[in-house]
């Protein structure tokens, strides 16, 4: 499987490990990365906002750099996945948008086709690859009580995304029980966590956060695991902010999904992404077992 | 208010009119769970009757979860009339100071979340490859093509002038 990646400013700039890990395991899943000189997606909550126009115009120039290498797109945070499927949506449903679109593109030479499809890494391992593709490249499972917040951009609108019910997801839980985890479902599971609005009304934004929190902690996870950088970083960083403001204590780890995959892949130097996170776990993640493994190579015996 | 701006809030009122005030929306938003003074259900029936929101500038406070979106039974899409919306409020140069500058960001390299100092070496010791960076003329054509310069000037004039 070849994409063109589609890494997204957030991950690129703010959460480089997660990138890491989701460029650590691909290719043991036969997922070859492209890199294009994409813009930002735009963000709808920025760019859109501003000008609808705008906003469709640059995600049809993303799509068609893609188009023109003959890739569809793979994308790593839910925010670009919805603004890019949203986009092509309209793209393909309303010709008036589609012709807007190419008129502004041909003063760059680019077109519009709709012939290159976007889907997310959650995509690709649920219901591409599937249970038994991954299973066969787990070495130590990670033994975790975890919650699963696949992010509203990936959930909703279901009719266009796909990717999974909006109002009772299970793909997610799925893919981390592959892992080892035990995924506990909790009330709050399918809400937002608050970064739509974190620049505007920060007040508001750190209240949606605790009520997601509140609702996590309730079910006492190890960690709670996300698939996209900008839900991350609301958990990671969020929490302390949310500790500061509210009196609380939460401590809950946050991952991203293929940085656990690299661990219970018993991939080396996992410990070097892992370093880069804010809330720790007070277990070991990576056991004593598996980093025994990983410098026994079998190397030793085989030359 | 030009003749195009009245003709888009009369298409926002016309995708409200589906509503038949279930609520479903505000029990569903989660500004409206922290904030109620944020309703979505008043604010639909303000678009329906006014073709705005009562209190001006509240339609930078939805979070774009599209929980109303997802299950409003008259399938109005909330989140689309606020965009609309902040298309408008943009449009006056009336939009927050963050989104301007995230916005300012985009037409300047592309990026609304440009890393800290330091990220290009993290990256570097990661060994994580460079990221081909999209051509600034190119941004500057379709930024401008689209109206969108026009726009980001005039709410950065009026941030100057607030200043």
């Amino acid at each position: 499987m070849k994409y063109a990646f589609f890494i997204g400013c957030t991950m690129a700039y703010r959460l480089p490990f997660a990138e890491k890990s989701i460029r650590m395991v691909a290719p043991h899943f036969d997922i070859e990365l492209v890199d294009l000189p994409f813009t930002c997606c735009p963000e709808p909550s920025g760019v859109r906002s501003f000008s609808d126009d705008t906003w469709l115009v640059f995600a049809a120039r993303n799509i068609a750099l893609a188009e023109e290498k003959g890739l569809d797109i793979l994308t790593a945070c839910a925010g670009c996945h919805e603004s890019l499927s949203m986009a092509k949506h309209e793209l393909d449903t309303k010709p008036e948008r589609k012709s807007l679109a190419n008129e502004h593109l041909s003063a760059v030479d680019l077109e519009y086709k709709g012939t290159s499809s976007v889907i997310h890494l959650h995509q690709v391992f649920h219901d591409k690859l599937g249970a038994e593709e991954i299973s066969k490249k787990v070495e130590t499972p990670v033994i975790m009580r975890v919650v699963t917040h696949s992010g509203c951009h990936l959930l909703r609108p279901e009719e266009i995304l796909q990717v999974d019910s909006s109002e009772a997801p299970v793909k997610f839980d799925k893919l981390v029980e592959i892992l080892g985890m035990e995924p506990l479902e909790y009330m709050d599971k399918t809400m937002c966590c608050g970064a739509g609005v974190r620049g505007q009304a920060s007040d508001i934004s750190f209240s949606i956060l605790k009520e997601k929190l509140d609702s996590m902690a309730m079910v006492n996870p190890d960690a709670a695991v996300v698939f996209c950088p900008t839900c991350f970083i609301s958990f990671e960083s969020g929490q302390r902010i949310v500790n500061r403001m509210f009196g609380t204590e939460f401590k809950i780890p946050v991952y991203y999904y293929t940085e656990l995959l690299a661990v219970a892949m018993g991939l080396p130097e996992v410990e070097e992404f892992l370093a880069g996170h804010r809330v720790k776990p007070d277990f070991p993640l990576v056991h004593k077992s598996a980093a025994e493994q990983q410098v026994q190579p079998e190397n030793t015996t085989s030359q | 208010m030009t003749d195009e701006s009245q003709k888009r809030i009369e298409e926002l009122r016309e995708a409200a009119k589906p509503c038949f005030q279930c609520g479903i929306c505000s029990s569903s938003c989660p500004v409206f769970r922290v904030a109620p003074e944020v309703n979505p259900r008043l604010a639909i029936d303000a678009v329906v009757s006014t073709g705005e929101l009562t209190e001006e500038g509240n339609e930078w406070l939805c979070a774009y979860c599209l929980m109303c979106d997802q299950r409003c039974p008259m399938g109005v899409s909330l989140t689309d009339i606020l965009i609309g919306l902040k298309n408008l409020s943009a449009a006056e140069g009336n939009a927050p100071f963050n989104i301007t500058k995230a916005v300012e960001s985009f037409f300047t390299i592309g990026v609304i979340a440009p890393g800290t100092t330091g990220v290009e070496r993290k990256r570097n010791k990661l060994g994580l490859p460079e990221i081909p960076k999209p051509d600034p003329e190119q941004i500057k054509i379709l930024f401008e093509g689209t109206g969108g310069l026009e726009i980001l000037e005039k709410n950065l004039a009026k941030e100057s002038l607030a200043e």
